[in-house]
């Protein structure tokens, strides 16, 4: 137990930090509620300096947790200041105005930072997790503080109605991958994951997994789809991501994604890359699985990104297409290891890491502009001729764009490096072909928005202005710097993806006396 | 290899022993010959960390000027700023130099910089470090490269005063950062750093032609320096692959033990493979691009468009002699290859142009323009030198090359800052009389007694020892070495005459002056205004620092203070000493200094009767009294297409523009078509699919509706059961 909560001491301070937030944000006076998010950060940071000393934890992935948790406390830091001023901006100013008073109940402050807190929580232990159920509470703490941050992010009945959809599908999506947990226990006897992973082994051993038990994985698999957004599970995506405030936009497409790819890797340990004739790929029917969603995936979201106007449904379909390119890292696996260059898992955990920061620079952008109903920008038009009126916040997009679409030197490339070359040495070249192909065609809509950006005039019958919180104009540029400046330290960074990936499958044979558990309910 | 030497002494010991003398002696001789060659190997040290400060420094002055820039700075603190920052790196290298020992390789790694392995095989590994490597060469180049960009950042915070603001900020951040690329240039310690500097020089020389962006005669100079070097670099780039793959490193140490060895990686013999004279030849394809030689001289001259400090440091002084820093370095791959291929084509290639330059120099009026043709010139004469392996006479005279060639431009800058751009010699004349260009008209004077060769001068005993060595080396060695000797002492002759040409016709005579382009206001009332004190200060410095380069030749052992400094390097060779051919039954190393003093004072006189002035100034045999009219002029009608052709450079840009601009402008036209028609058509084909398969998929699946979504999402599961269970059973 206690060997346990060494590992979790970034949730616990997590938590903490949340309990002080929703007090401090039920206070009368602005400035004590104004260091809600500052009380956040320290809060964050505390996490990622209690995370990164953890060397050796157990389970499947042993490393994984320092680079998983200090990336998304990364992350999380940088999408503080993006989501500055989502909610109560109305209400300070009535309070300000003297046309209102200060009212406890109307003010979300407290709970928006709490519940962003509370998501990244459940983002650290889905992390830690060595457990179905464990893994399942886990992803439903990152998830249902989401709901309720799309639904309370702007005041308009589209954010109520992306809440309600993704709500309701997010449910579904739950329902269906513990459904696969459940075969899996039924199929294993344990819901801890290196005794699945060890009784897995036994059966493949004494002539095939039990078939319920591939079943169970493949259900789990595409319940985290949703969590992910592949297909089939990516249609709410476009329609939630623009329905929410373009901060929250920003969450949904960096925290579930983590939580879901950090689910799937484990999942897919249980099972082992060391299936199939030559002991190198996953088991048949996974391996088909995920292939077809991750080409179905990378598909669907370039081409329905192509269409699009929005420029937020845009990146929530450029968000699903990112997620089929991580995909082919699963598929490849962890590898020989040692190498970065041939690690499918060091490449998704890096690529995670790259996406979420460009990705927040992204929306940060669109967050950081006002149109004159008083919206965040969202169209096309609203950022054309962007370059003349905001010209770092032009540059910003430009650089995030660009490392979203991979061009050298961002660091967005790095990681598209690290997908490809591992996809080569794992000899899955339709997939790098498919991966090429799409690559080309996300540059479509990418250098459309740089285009519209730079070259194109603003429109007249648009005007935008600035929002009145310049924080979010600070994320945006801190993003695209570090878009470039990771690229200086990529290499320790890349050194610990590597690390983190690594994977200790269990011993044949094990199955029956059972690793030494520290925390575990199963119970026959 | 000590090793081998031991056992091969037990061997001849115990052969001796066994009384089969001959053998014995044979390889005993054998041993002794490897040990003394292990010997005369350089030994390695470390370095401090702070020599990475050397280039580093000049890198921090760009960002610093960088942001006072941003701050829209208008003082003249970026000059202060680089020549502040560039004086330290000098001080820094000469501390390193006086705490060298003389012999040793001093090694300093600040971190790895590319480390890629693809396998464990030699040849699989590239790795280079952002390290340096100080032997004599290096650290001799360095000397001048810091020194030389300290006093010319000087003399530029006058020059460029005009320009205060953003354009001296521009002007300054280039040349920092051409310090910095220069001196990862000379001091890296493998060939990829050394290509960073010479892509990171290229760019400054391209930034500083094309300073004064607004003239197109400077932007287009700017973009052919550019091409022109492109050209050249793909051979650099080329041998340096192939160094590479041959060598399994492109670390010098590495690469010279592997030389010295004589194998390549994979074990076969040097002298067999086809590499042995291609990487040389590749690589002096770079050098000739980088410095002007051959069928790459004609970016030099146009280059001349930018500012004058920058032709100074860049365009003469330094950048220009990385050419001949590659080869010098690279002396041991040249020896290697027992036919002597490349050091053929760089003998005669230097030889070729040295004369061709000269004689282009002859018939041109700008000044400036003389000088490029001068440095295209003295360049092949530094090529000609490593060529015939007088590698301490070719560094040379890279050293006086620099002293005295700077001081020439930049008093020939002067002269253009003082009369608002005028360079034209036919529209000025006497400057000697117009207060304030003393110290000009002197320097310029000790700049073309060097220039020409005059008796102990620096320029005399470098030259020297180069056409000296052409004739010492044997036609056997070299192919028509001796030739080649003929050839460069008629150049010499040459040289003295069109420098003396500018001097009689613009420094002294009857004072005739017209302003040029650059003039601000009223021509009538115009006034040349004299240098002030940072001009005249560096003037005289450099002035004195040409003088002082000739006492270098007495110093410090058989060749000069050059011949320990290159006998510390990579670009040592050992000369056959001792078989000196002769040359009218003399030693050509003292009779050259006779004959070639002849040459020069023939050139002299020569200017003197054709340009010279009325007067002691014209030596009493000139009879100018006009700027424009001179005895000269008659001949030159005379010989008109050859005067003529010789103005216009030959027609080398005009033939260069008939045959490979205009067929390649003519195929860009039929390749524009293709693009437009076939590879765009593809594209847009190919572009179009994602669009129309988006809008199918578009229009049926983006419902919003809550329950279409959950009922796909079911189906998905459904489908993927359903496979699953086809799959496992």
């Amino acid at each position: 137990m206690t060997e346990k909560l060494a590992l979790v001491w970034p949730e616990v301070w997590l938590f903490i930090t949340t309990c002080v937030v929703m007090v401090v944000g039920l206070s009368p006076d602005l400035r004590v509620r104004r260091l809600c998010g500052w009380i956040a950060g320290i809060g964050i940071l505390v996490a990622i300096g209690a995370a990164v000393p953890v060397e050796h934890a157990g389970g499947l992935f042993p490393a994984i947790t320092p680079y998983a948790k200090g990336m998304i406390g990364v992350v999380g830091l940088l999408l503080l200041p993006l989501l500055a001023g989502t909610v109560d901006r109305d209400l300070d100013a009535a309070i300000a105005a003297g046309k209102a008073r200060f009212d406890a109940l109307r003010a979300n402050r407290a709970e928006f930072y709490a519940f962003f807190l509370f998501s990244l929580t459940g983002l650290m232990l889905t992390a830690s997790a060595d457990d179905l159920i464990w893994l399942f509470l886990a992803l439903e703490l990152t998830s249902l503080p989401t709901y309720i941050m799309v639904t309370i992010s702007t005041r308009g009945t589209r954010s109520q109605e992306a809440g309600v959809k993704y709500f309701f599908l997010g449910a579904l999506g739950a329902a269906i991958f513990l459904y696969g947990f459940a075969l899996m226990y039924g199929a294993t006897g344990t819901t801890n994951l290196a005794e699945i992973a060890a009784a897995f082994k036994a059966q493949a051993a004494a002539g095939g997994i039990n078939p319920i038990g591939i079943a169970g994985v493949a259900v789990a698999l595409v319940g985290f789809c949703f969590k992910i957004a592949a297909v089939p599970m990516h249609m709410y995506a476009a329609d939630v991501y623009q329905g929410a405030a373009s901060g929250v936009s920003a969450m949904l497409a960096f925290v579930p994604k983590a939580a879901g790819f950090l689910a799937i890797i484990f999942i897919c340990g249980t099972v082992g890359w060391d299936h199939g004739p030559t002991y190198d790929a996953l088991p048949a029917p996974i391996y088909i699985l995920l292939w077809v969603i991750a080409v179905a995936t990378m598909f669907t979201g370039n081409v329905l990104a192509v269409r699009q106007t929005s420029v937020k449904r845009m990146l929530a379909y450029s968000s699903v297409a990112h997620s089929g390119y991580m995909l082919v890292g699963v598929i490849v696996g962890p590898g020989p290891g040692g190498s970065f260059w041939n690690n499918g898992i060091a490449a998704v955990l890096f690529y995670l890491l790259s996406y979420g920061i460009t990705n927040v620079g992204t929306f940060a952008v669109l967050a950081s502009i006002q149109t004159d109903s008083g919206d965040e920008a969202d169209e096309i038009a609203d950022i054309r001729g962007l370059h003349a009126t905001r010209p770092w916040l032009a540059g910003a997009m430009l650089l995030c764009v660009l490392s979203l679409l991979g061009l050298p030197p961002l660091v967005g490339f790095f990681a598209k490096v690290g997908l490809f070359t591992s996809a080569i040495a794992a000899g899955e070249i339709p997939l790098v072909i498919i991966l090429g192909v799409n690559s080309a065609i996300a540059a479509f809509y990418y250098l459309r928005i740089a285009r519209s950006a730079y070259l194109e005039p603003a429109d007249e019958s648009v005007s935008t202005g600035p929002t009145p919180v310049p924080q979010r104009a600070i994320a945006a540029v801190l993003s695209a710097s570090l878009v470039v400046l990771l690229l200086v330290v990529a290499q320790p960074i890349v050194e610990r993806s590597v690390t983190a990936s690594g994977y200790s499958p269990p011993e044949v044979g094990l199955a029956q006396d059972g690793p030494a558990q520290t925390l575990t309910v199963a119970d026959e | 290899m000590r090793m081998t030497t031991i056992t091969e002494a037990i061997i001849s010991a115990a052969l001796a022993q066994h009384g089969s003398s001959g053998a014995g002696e044979a390889v005993a001789a054998h041993a002794a010959g490897v040990a003394e060659h292990a010997g005369a190997a350089l030994t390695s040290v470390d370095g401090p960390m702070w020599l990475g400060l050397i280039p580093l420094l000049p890198l921090l002055g760009v960002v610093i000027i960088a942001i006072l820039a941003c701050f829209n700075d208008k003082s003249k603190l970026p000059a202060w700023i680089s020549v502040g920052l560039i004086g330290v790196s000098f001080i820094l290298t000469l501390v390193t130099y006086l705490g060298w020992d003389g012999h040793s390789v001093i090694h300093t790694r600040l971190w790895e910089w590319i480390g890629l392995s693809w396998g464990d095989h030699p040849g699989q590994t590239l790795s280079s470090g952002f390290a340096f490597y100080f032997d004599g060469l290096s650290l001799l180049w360095m000397l001048f490269v810091t020194g030389l960009a300290a006093l010319i950042g000087l003399y530029a915070s006058e020059y460029m005063e005009h320009d205060l603001g953003l354009g001296y900020c521009r002007f300054f951040a280039a040349f920092c950062l051409f310090v910095f690329s220069m001196s990862c240039l000379v001091m890296g310690d493998n060939l990829l750093m050394l290509f960073l500097g010479w892509e990171g020089v290229g760019l400054c020389s391209y930034l500083l032609i094309g300073y004064f962006y607004k003239k197109k005669t400077a932007v287009d100079a700017g973009m052919k320096a550019f091409i022109v070097n492109r050209v050249g670099d793909l051979g650099l780039l080329m041998g340096m692959l192939l160094t590479f793959t041959t060598f399994g490193t492109v670390e010098y140490d590495a690469l010279f033990t592997q030389i010295h060895a004589g194998t390549t990686a994979s074990g076969v013999p040097l002298a067999d493979t086809w590499q042995v004279w291609a990487i040389p030849l590749l690589l002096m394809g770079g050098a000739f691009g980088k410095s002007a030689q051959m069928f790459f001289y004609v970016w030099l001259p146009d280059a001349m468009e930018g500012p004058t400090p920058v032709s100074a440091l860049i365009h003469a002084a330094t950048m220009v002699t990385a050419g001949v820093y590659l080869v010098a370095r690279m002396m041991p791959l040249y020896t290697a290859d027992p036919n002597h291929v490349a050091l053929t084509a760089v003998t005669w290639g230097g030889t070729i142009t040295a004369f061709w330059a000269a004689t282009i120099a002859m018939a041109q009026y700008d000044i400036k323009r003389i000088m490029g043709y001068s440095t295209i010139s003295q360049l092949g004469y530094m090529f000609a030198g490593l060529g015939v392996l007088a590698t301490t006479g070719g560094v040379f005279h890279v050293f006086t090359h620099a002293f005295f060639k700077a001081t020439l431009f930049l008093a020939c800058g002067a002269v253009m800052h003082g009369f608002a751009g005028q360079l034209d010699m036919r529209k000025l004349s006497g400057l000697w009389k117009i207060p304030g260009f003393q110290i000009t008209v002197i320097a310029m004077l000790i700049g073309c007694l060097n220039l020409s060769g005059f008796p102990f001068t620096g320029g005399y005993f470098s030259k020297d020892m180069i056409i000296a060595e052409a004739f010492v080396t044997p036609d056997s060695v070299i192919w028509g070495s001796s030739w080649a000797g003929w050839l460069l002492l008629l150049t010499a002759g040459l040289t003295a005459y069109y420098t003396f040409r500018v001097f009689f016709r613009v420094f002294v005579g009857p004072v005739v002056y017209e302003p040029g382009e650059d003039l601000h206001g009223d021509a009538e009332h115009f006034h040349p205004h004299g240098p002030k004190w940072a001009i005249n200060l560096v003037l005289t410095l450099l002035a004195v620092g040409c003088i002082a380069s000739a006492g270098l030749y007495f110093v410090g052992g058989e060749h000069g203070w050059t011949g320990g400094m290159v006998h510390a390097s990579s670009a040592v060779v050992e000369t056959g000493h001792g078989k000196h051919g002769l040359l009218f039954g003399k030693n050509p190393h003292e009779i050259m200094f006779y004959i070639s003093a002849v040459f020069g004072f023939g050139g002299i006189l020569l200017a003197a009767w054709f340009h010279g002035p009325v007067g002691l100034a014209g030596l009493l045999i000139g009879n100018r009294t006009k700027a424009d009219v001179v005895r000269m002029d008659p001949i030159a009608r005379a010989i008109r297409p050859i005067s003529t052709w010789a103005e216009h450079k030959w027609y080398v840009d005009e033939f260069y523009h008939l045959v490979l601009v205009t067929p390649l402008k003519v195929f860009a036209y039929l390749f524009s078509w293709f693009d437009k028609l076939v590879v765009d058509g593809l594209v847009n084909l190919f572009g179009g699919m994602p669009k129309v398969g988006s809008d199918v998929i578009g229009e049926t699946t983006q419902t919003g509706v809550l329950h279409d979504y959950a009922q796909r999402m079911i189906a998905g599961v459904a489908v993927v059961l359903v496979v699953v269970v086809l799959v496992v059973f």
